[in-house]
């Protein structure tokens, strides 16, 4: 076990839930050719524990991505292992879902077809499958959508088909890579209130890749701050603010953490971006 | 119709008292606009009417040589004559059809089947994409005496000749599609648990299949232009041959029979294909 970070976390976290996913000395490298090797990530130690809710943030670069496609089992690690409920993982599993910022639910088939999607690959029978997708749709509040096509629906609702999609797999882990990165602000603050109330019915464990720090406040247990070039852990923020957090948005706590987060990446920022 | 239309009427006022939205009134409204749509597609193509006018006003006026272009109405006896009298011009046309559509099914299974497994299977892809590259620029017209050597001057040649024409554009278009399928469908589909032959089933295929479609409109109008070419070098039936025949036997209103029956069926299948696309593709971004 990796002591430093389980120590860096504030009791009340620590105390309760087992590990749930644990990131050993994770590494990615990239051959760039001539100019050498670039280290997307470098020996990323990181844990969740069950029904916790972690966001990482960082500047564009810093490898949150990669290091969420590599706990997905779409990527392999140059070098350290991921383990789940202490087993060691080998390739994508639907126990571990994925949520993707562009839609990458499937435009050919219809909101119901591509809710029923995981169902359709685990050979769930077709009445099953319909029961499934009704439940998962009505969650999302997209029932009266079922027949129509992805091109049909605005990005705020695709995104919540992403997320019934996922939903309809029965994860035990979310991996979010920026689900709501492309909508406007509105939408993104209907979403993330929807997804709080979500998670705070069901407590599943969450880790969520985005690059706004209000986004990673607002909903969080921890917040994982990255800087790039190599992509290292710089931080971890423990974020303490009572819930449900939908009225937090304006209180000063959550304004000195956003602070306190955005001065810690604000160097790296400064420097990906000039 | 209307019977129909009173007794839902009833029914529906002995439920709720009035009218349903969903009534018969507005799909009529529907189907009307319809039928407006497709009369305006076929008005559309008024310049082609334009120039059989033309041609007919230049035949009375004796402005062309009845030898290449004889009257239309010469056309048309001769035309109703082939394929209501005689048949004559049925059966070329069905040797013809038989041939094309033999030469580019074959083509279509062949091309698609090793176009998903260029794109997918690594050693295959490195094996095959240097010999397409390198023979697909090749008329395949120029093989066409080689093929008959092997197979004959009979149906087997013309088909294979085909074949191989269609061959290429089916087969590059079904890899190209293959390659650009988005790798984010792809890793959605893994996360939801999809093994490889549920990832081409289900995602490879459908999200590929505009390319194959591209593909397969461009081997449609290389069929025609192989099977009228082929026939017209040898072979006992067939349009090629029946306006090659009509040529030498100085029979202009045929030949133009057998020319306009060919462009005709060129046209007619490729717009049925755009229809089929249509439908096919209607979850597309427009």
């Amino acid at each position: 076990m990796n002591n430093t970070m389980v120590a860096a976390r504030p009791v009340d976290v620590a105390k309760a839930d087992p590990v749930h996913v644990d990131m050993r000395g994770v590494t990615q490298r990239y051959r760039t050719g001539r100019r050498g090797d670039l280290l997307a990530l470098d020996r990323v130690d990181l844990q969740a524990r069950r029904g916790e809710f972690v966001s990482i943030v960082g500047p564009s670069g810093c490898g949150k991505s990669t290091l969420l496609y590599i706990v997905a089992g779409l990527l392999e690690a140059s070098d350290g292992e991921v383990l789940v409920d202490g087993k060691k993982i080998n390739g994508p599993d639907p126990q571990r879902g994925l949520v993707l910022q562009n839609s990458s639910i499937f435009p050919w088939r219809t909101v119901e077809e591509n809710v029923a999607f995981g169902p359709l690959m685990a050979g769930v029978a077709a009445s099953k499958r319909r029961t499934l997708t009704k439940h998962y749709l009505e969650m999302v509040g997209l029932k009266k959508f079922a027949a129509f096509y992805p091109r049909e629906l605005s990005g705020g609702m695709k995104q919540r088909i992403a997320i019934a999609q996922m939903l309809a797999c029965g994860p035990s882990l979310f991996l979010m890579d920026e689900p709501f990165g492309a909508l406007d602000s509105l939408s993104r603050e209907v979403l993330q209130d929807q997804l709080l109330q979500l998670w705070e019915r069901d407590r599943k464990t969450v880790l969520f890749v985005t690059h706004s720090i209000d986004e990673a406040v607002l909903l969080s247990d921890r917040v994982v701050v990255m800087s790039p070039l190599p992509g290292r852990v710089k931080e971890i923020v423990p974020i303490d603010l009572p819930r449900p957090r939908e009225e937090a948005r304006a209180s000063q706590a959550f304004g000195q953490l956003r602070n306190h987060i955005w001065e810690s990446i604000r160097q790296e920022t400064m420097e990906a971006i000039g | 119709m209307t019977m129909l239309t009173a007794s839902r009427r009833t029914d529906v006022a002995e439920t709720d008292g009035r009218p349903s939205a969903g009534g018969p009134r507005p799909a009529r409204t529907i189907s009307d606009r319809i039928g407006w749509s497709r009369f305006a597609a076929v008005t559309r193509y008024y310049p082609v009417l334009l120039i059989f006018v033309l041609w007919e006003i230049l035949s009375q006026l004796h402005l062309l040589d009845p030898m290449f272009m004889p009257p239309l109405e010469d056309v048309a006896r001769t035309f109703y004559k082939e394929v209501f009298v005689t048949h004559e011009l049925l059966e070329h046309l069905r040797m013809s059809m038989m041939r094309a559509g033999a030469g580019l099914g074959l083509a279509a299974v062949v091309g698609i089947g090793i176009g998903i497994l260029m794109g997918r299977v690594r050693a295959i892809e490195g094996f095959l994409d240097p010999l397409i590259s390198a023979l697909f620029p090749t008329p395949k017209l120029a093989l066409f005496p080689l093929i008959m050597i092997f197979l004959g001057i009979d149906d087997a040649s013309k088909i294979a000749l085909i074949f191989l024409g269609c061959f290429f554009p089916i087969t590059i278009n079904t890899y190209a599609g293959v390659k650009n399928v988005d790798k984010f469908f792809i890793w959605n589909a893994r996360t939801k648990g999809a093994n490889s032959r549920q990832l081409v089933r289900y995602v490879i295929i459908p999200a590929s299949l505009p390319f194959v479609f591209a593909g397969l409109r461009v081997a449609t109008s290389t069929a025609f232009l192989l099977i009228v070419a082929s026939e017209l070098i040898a072979a006992n039936d067939g349009l090629g041959y029946l306006i090659m025949f009509a040529e030498r036997s100085f029979d202009p209103a045929l030949m133009w029979c057998g020319i306009l029956m060919i462009a005709g069926m060129g046209f007619t299948v490729d717009r049925l294909l755009l229809a089929l696309g249509a439908r096919l593709f209607a979850w597309q971004d427009s």
